[in-house]
């Protein structure tokens, strides 16, 4: 049942299209929730996506793995079409090439973190085992979590299980990493050890996008902040323009209330 | 009250016939054994069937969910007897292969066969309903990070779902496991001689029915303890729920 190695993908250079969406919209029954996004990604490029909640910011996130199949509108990867606005076509190597982190951490209960990180390196990139253990336990150290890699989930807290989550994503070498709103279940003091392990990623020059509330870090490590309400992105920028400086009255409007306290 | 006992515990009877009845009662034990074994694997198989993705298996769920609530909806006696009935005539025609026509797989005469057949057709149906609650009940992130970690939807059941569910359902998987044990006593119809079948011929030769209570007694050893393993996993596993695990 292993599954092809990863495909040999073009190589892209720092500041090149990675991810470009177009004329994206996601309908559920009568809620349309992503209106017509148009997005480009560059490689080595920190995102951070806010909105209030219901303003289509996670939907967006995640149509860019096709986690959610767009209603319509185009995905390309790379410059090839993934998805062409009915028929998706090579689904597995987007989805080799993104990482996703949850809200709701979703490790594996029935595995160890160690375990959680290795399932797919063996099963998707076809790694020996011992060579996956052995990537995992590097990941999981580079996460703070190197006396934690033969315990089970439920002995971990929120903010170790997102650390783990996210040692999971990176150990399959993604380009781009999706987080949706991945502190947004954890206890105020495990905050700010998933926000180190981000910024530290940022900072090694990972491709980012963060669907996220926490304005401080978006002003601190996004290179753009994008605005996104009632299914349009409104506004985005470079963090002190939108955050700091606002256009738009509903941008000005959701920082004065998310500031506020 | 005397006379009651004379005829429901007679036991120099059940002591003159207790090997008769053991010898039965291994039957019943073999059909239980191969008959759930079967259908603890063809359940499964059917539930990850019924989950089948998009619309091109859309076929494949339908036929899955029609053979389920079929089966369900047919006494097992009467898909016993259609078996039975038809299977012999089938292979004497050359329809179909001896070894389903007429199996004697460890020389074990075809009725025994009929029987696992019929359990495995049957229970399998029921568990495949319980294998479907308990994958329903594992969370959808766990299916879409393991998507979104870029396995197929096939190497998420496998690897990530199905070990998950088949943990969560193993007290109502073994309740069902009972049910089927008792449902081996029908087997008898096709005469097979399994407990009932020789509690019932000792009992039309000697008009004493204490051979169809060892039968009982004999069933109860097995299932009582079933019956508190289920309990104490179902109890386990509320432990387990509520230190937020599983």
């Amino acid at each position: 049942m292993t599954e092809p190695i990863k495909q040999p993908v073009r190589e892209v250079s720092r500041g090149e299209t990675i991810l470009k969406i177009n004329n994206l919209r996601k309908v559920y029954g009568d809620l349309e929730v992503l209106k017509d996004i148009d997005l480009e990604i560059k490689k080595g490029e920190v995102i951070c996506v806010l909105g209030p909640s219901g303003s289509g910011k996670s939907t967006m996130l995640r149509c860019l793995n096709l986690l959610e199949v767009p209603t319509a509108g185009t995905l390309e990867l790379k410059g090839e079409m993934i998805f062409d606005g009915k028929r998706t076509e090579k689904l597995d190597e987007l989805r080799q090439e993104t990482g996703m982190v949850f809200q709701s951490f979703n490790l594996f209960p029935n595995m160890t973190a160690k375990e959680n990180v290795s399932i797919a390196q063996i099963r998707v990139r076809g790694r020996k085992k011992q060579d996956a253990h052995r990537r995992s336990i590097e990941e999981l150290t580079k996460v703070g979590l190197e006396a934690k890699v033969d315990e089970y989930p439920d002995r971990l807290s929120g903010g170790q299980q997102q650390r783990v989550a996210i040692a999971r994503a990176l150990a399959m070498d993604p380009e781009v990493m999706l987080f949706d709103e991945v502190t947004s279940a954890l206890d105020p003091e495990l905050v700010k050890g998933v926000l180190d392990v981000m910024r530290g990623l940022a900072d090694s020059g990972m491709t980012m996008i963060c669907v996220t509330h926490e304005i401080g870090f978006a002003r601190e490590v996004a290179d753009r902040v994008i605005f996104m309400d009632g299914g349009y992105i409104v506004e985005q920028g470079p963090p002190d323009d939108v955050l700091g400086n606002p256009k738009e009255e509903r941008t000005k409007k959701f920082l004065g209330l998310v500031l506020e306290h | 009250m005397e006379q009651f006992f004379n005829t429901y515990f007679d036991f120099s009877l059940m002591g003159e016939y207790f090997g008769d009845v053991l010898e039965g009662f291994w039957w019943t034990i073999r059909l239980s054994i191969f008959g759930g074994a079967l259908a603890l694997i063809w359940g499964l198989i059917l539930a990850v069937l019924r989950q089948a993705p998009g619309k091109a298996l859309a076929p494949v769920r339908w036929i899955v969910i029609a053979y389920i609530d079929c089966l369900r909806g047919i006494p097992m006696l009467l898909t016993l007897l259609l078996i039975y009935g038809g299977l012999g005539t089938l292979q004497s025609e050359g329809t179909i292969p001896k070894w389903l026509g007429l199996p004697e797989f460890l020389g074990w005469p075809p009725y025994f066969w009929y029987g696992v057949m019929a359990l495995t057709l049957v229970y399998g149906a029921y568990m495949a309903e319980v294998y479907r609650a308990g994958i329903e009940s594992v969370p959808r992130g766990q299916m879409e990070a393991a998507r979104s970690l870029g396995m197929s939807h096939n190497q998420a059941m496998r690897f990530v779902i199905v070990p998950q569910a088949v943990r969560r359902v193993i007290p109502p998987l073994l309740n069902d496991y009972i049910a089927l044990m008792k449902d081996t006593s029908l087997v008898s119809v096709i005469s097979m001689p399994e407990v009932v079948r020789i509690g019932s011929d000792i009992y039309s030769t000697t008009f004493n029915p204490s051979a169809l209570t060892l039968g009982a007694i004999l069933f109860l050893v097995v299932t009582l303890p079933l019956a508190r393993l289920v309990d104490w996993q179902i109890k386990r596993q509320d432990e387990k729920f509520q230190r937020g695990m599983a």
